[in-house]
């Protein structure tokens, strides 16, 4: 065998590994599972034909202040430690800081006489600029799973609510606000908790003590205890809501979701606390990809669910909330990365509204930018109606790691 | 004598309905078992009863790739399947699918959302085509023919959606002869219109299986857009029941 031959045999030999299938060996589990979300947000907003808000009669009003450009920029860093899938440390926190350029004037009486009130508002206003910066911690807990149960504790978002705009019996849920359902800047915060949740097949058990030792002055928090049985059964995922408020009243609640067909789900809740509430709601998604949600709230007039703008005369309020938005407009040639959507709250009973339009645009795989139109209407004295701009306009730009 | 006269005219009917028989079960007999095919098929896809793996698909339009996402799907038995969105702009969703229901977890919301079947075909390698890969389970499967498809001889199977939460009405599936590997799918609506194809590109064989590593999604209705789904980290793992569990809110 000549040489040739000899080093042709050899180089076969030692090139057969590389043609015969790739193996792959499965990856051990680690110990240590550690994932992070970082966001930086710039948000402008502009309010068209503000108005400084009129003191009552025989009243003065502290330090009017009209704004015409709020600036924002948020820094929301996230993280969550797992250590062999038992224990857990997860924290949100986002760093605010505003700038605000307006008009302001220290304290103002109505003006005795014939002049205008609004007039002589105008005419004492000066021009200021502000700054301010805040710190928020929206999630801040630690977590052990143990067999069938899971044990927190920390400042932690619960939604137990099932409303998209609205929502009766989150009784633990940040305030749903129905003109940002989605909390476009992520301020949301949790509340202060113990939690132990048992999950056993389709059953789960939930119970929660939340204290508002920790909450914002004038929160309208209470110290609550609340327990939650959530089970799918035929199609729909049931929960049922029992608890109460230190110092305030017991509660209960139900809520529901199933999905019908291809195309429709459906969504509810209902709650007992004084009074009873109501929503209802469905979401329809079209072949196209195009999602419409309605939905009905029928709220008591009582100080747990009474809008602040609300006169506590007022009696039960009935709302309508309806959306209609498409992410990824694919179908059109250069859309792809645009998402649009347009959505309405109305005071059924004041015929007040405010319309919503928001539309997203991408830019590779970081960043994004946004506009985000707010538009009230109907008389001033009316619930949305009684807002002071004719147009809120937000323009931001969003990093994401 | 009449009886006589008809016994001739009688066993050439007779015969010629028997070699009829014999040819139409012998054809029956030689018809491969397409449900059995098309479970085989699935081990290519879901090697063991609990695994773990992760997915990265690439977008291309025109040919240039514009986006990469990642998921860490976790699938227990043919029910139960969570997936976990890595990349940076899906960072905290996660999509779970028990059965037919189906919900999404959006940390802008910080709740499951329940979406509907339709929602399951967003993107172009829909919700389905990451979390829904046991056909067997989705899909009745009929034997069409066998043909070539390049050089591999191919088994053509019809799948028809025989429940709600099958992503699509109905598959042609092409599996190789020889050992009942995915090599191509066609992919219909309920309206009858090819929306996607696809191409089983890669294989690599993990913990001893054979297992699918990249494939590649075509689209029909634009054909200058494709995904590429690219399968790593394949590996058993036991999975507790909780990780299941609709209303499981941890942001990631």
């Amino acid at each position: 065998m000549s040489i040739r031959h000899a080093l042709t045999i050899i180089l076969a030999l030692i090139a057969a590994p590389c043609f015969a299938q790739a193996q792959d060996e499965p990856p051990a589990v680690a110990r240590y599972d550690f994932r992070y979300s970082f966001s930086a947000i710039d948000d402008a907003t502009f309010d068209s034909s503000l108005q400084a808000p009129l003191p009552a009669a025989a009243s003065m009003l502290k330090a009017p202040v009209v704004t015409f450009l709020q600036n924002q920029f948020l820094l929301e860093p996230s993280f969550t430690l797992r250590y062999h899938s038992r224990w857990s440390l997860a924290s949100s926190v986002v760093g605010r800081a505003e700038t605000f350029h307006g008009l302001s004037t220290a304290e103002f009486d109505l003006p005795p006489g014939e002049i205008a009130p609004s007039a002589a508002l105008a005419s004492a206003l000066e021009p200021y600029t502000g700054t301010h910066t805040q710190f928020h911690v929206k999630e801040a807990y630690a977590g052990l799973s143990a067999g069938d149960f899971d044990f927190m504790a920390g400042r932690r978002i619960v939604r137990w609510g099932t409303g998209y705009a609205f929502t009766p019996a989150g009784v633990l849920d940040p305030p749903r606000v129905p003109t940002n359902p989605t909390d476009r800047l992520n301020l949301n915060e949790g509340r202060d908790m113990v939690k132990a949740d048992f999950v056993h097949g389709p059953h789960a058990l939930s119970f929660a003590w939340s204290t508002a030792a920790l909450a914002p002055a004038g929160s309208n928090l209470h110290d609550t205890t609340a327990l939650r049985y959530n089970i799918l059964v035929r199609g729909f995922d049931t929960s049922l809501i029992a608890g109460d408020d230190r110092g305030g009243d017991a509660f209960g609640g139900l809520t529901f979701t199933r999905v019908f067909g291809q195309a429709w789900e459906m969504h509810g809740e209902a709650a007992w606390r004084e009074r009873g509430a109501i929503l209802l709601g469905a979401k329809y998604t079209t072949k196209h990809g195009i999602s419409f949600i309605g939905e009905f709230y029928s709220p008591p007039n009582t100080a747990y669910y009474r809008d602040a703008s609300l006169s506590p005369s007022a009696g039960r309020q009935n709302y309508a909330f309806l959306y209609a938005g498409k992410s990824r407009l694919r179908e059109l040639p250069g859309w792809k990365q645009w998402d649009l959507s347009a959505s309405m709250v109305e005071n059924l009973n004041d015929r007040s509204y405010t319309a919503v339009l928001d539309a997203n645009r991408r830019w590779g795989s970081h960043f994004s930018s946004y506009v985000h139109m707010e538009i009230p209407a109907g008389s001033k004295s009316t619930e949305y109606g009684a807002t002071p701009y004719s147009a809120a306009t937000s323009v931001g730009l969003r990093f994401q790691l | 004598m009449s009886n006589i006269n008809r016994a001739p005219r009688t066993f050439p009917l007779l015969f010629a309905v028997a070699i009829l028989l014999t040819c139409v079960l012998a054809c029956c007999a030689a018809t491969p078992d397409a449900e059995a095919l098309l479970k085989r098929s699935d081990s290519y896809r879901n090697g063991w009863p609990s695994y773990v793996l992760r997915v990265k698909i690439t977008h291309y339009e025109s040919g240039k790739a514009d986006e990469d996402k990642l998921y860490e799907v976790s699938q227990k038995g043919t029910e139960k399947t969570y997936v976990e969105f890595l990349s940076p702009r899906e960072k905290g969703q996660h999509l779970l699918m028990l059965g037919d229901d189906m919900w999404v977890y959006l940390p802008d919301t910080s709740r499951p959302v329940r979406i509907t079947p339709l929602e399951r075909l967003n993107g172009d390698a829909s919700n389905g085509d990451v979390a829904r890969t046991n056909y067997a389970v989705d899909y009745s499967a009929a034997y069409l023919r066998t043909e070539k498809v390049g050089a591999e001889n191919c088994h053509v199977l019809e799948l028809t959606a025989k429940r709600k939460g099958s992503t699509y009405q109905r598959i042609l599936f092409w599996l190789r002869v020889e050992d009942a590997r995915p090599v191509r799918a066609e992919y219909y609506l309920t309206s009858g219109k090819h929306i996607k194809s696809a191409t089983f590109d890669e294989y690599v064989t993990v913990d001893g299986r054979p297992q699918l590593r990249r494939w590649t999604l075509y689209d029909e209705i634009r054909h200058n857009s494709r995904s590429t789904l690219e399968y790593s980290g394949i590996a058993p793992r036991e999975l507790p029941d909780k990780l299941f569990y609709q209303g499981r809110t941890d942001r990631f």
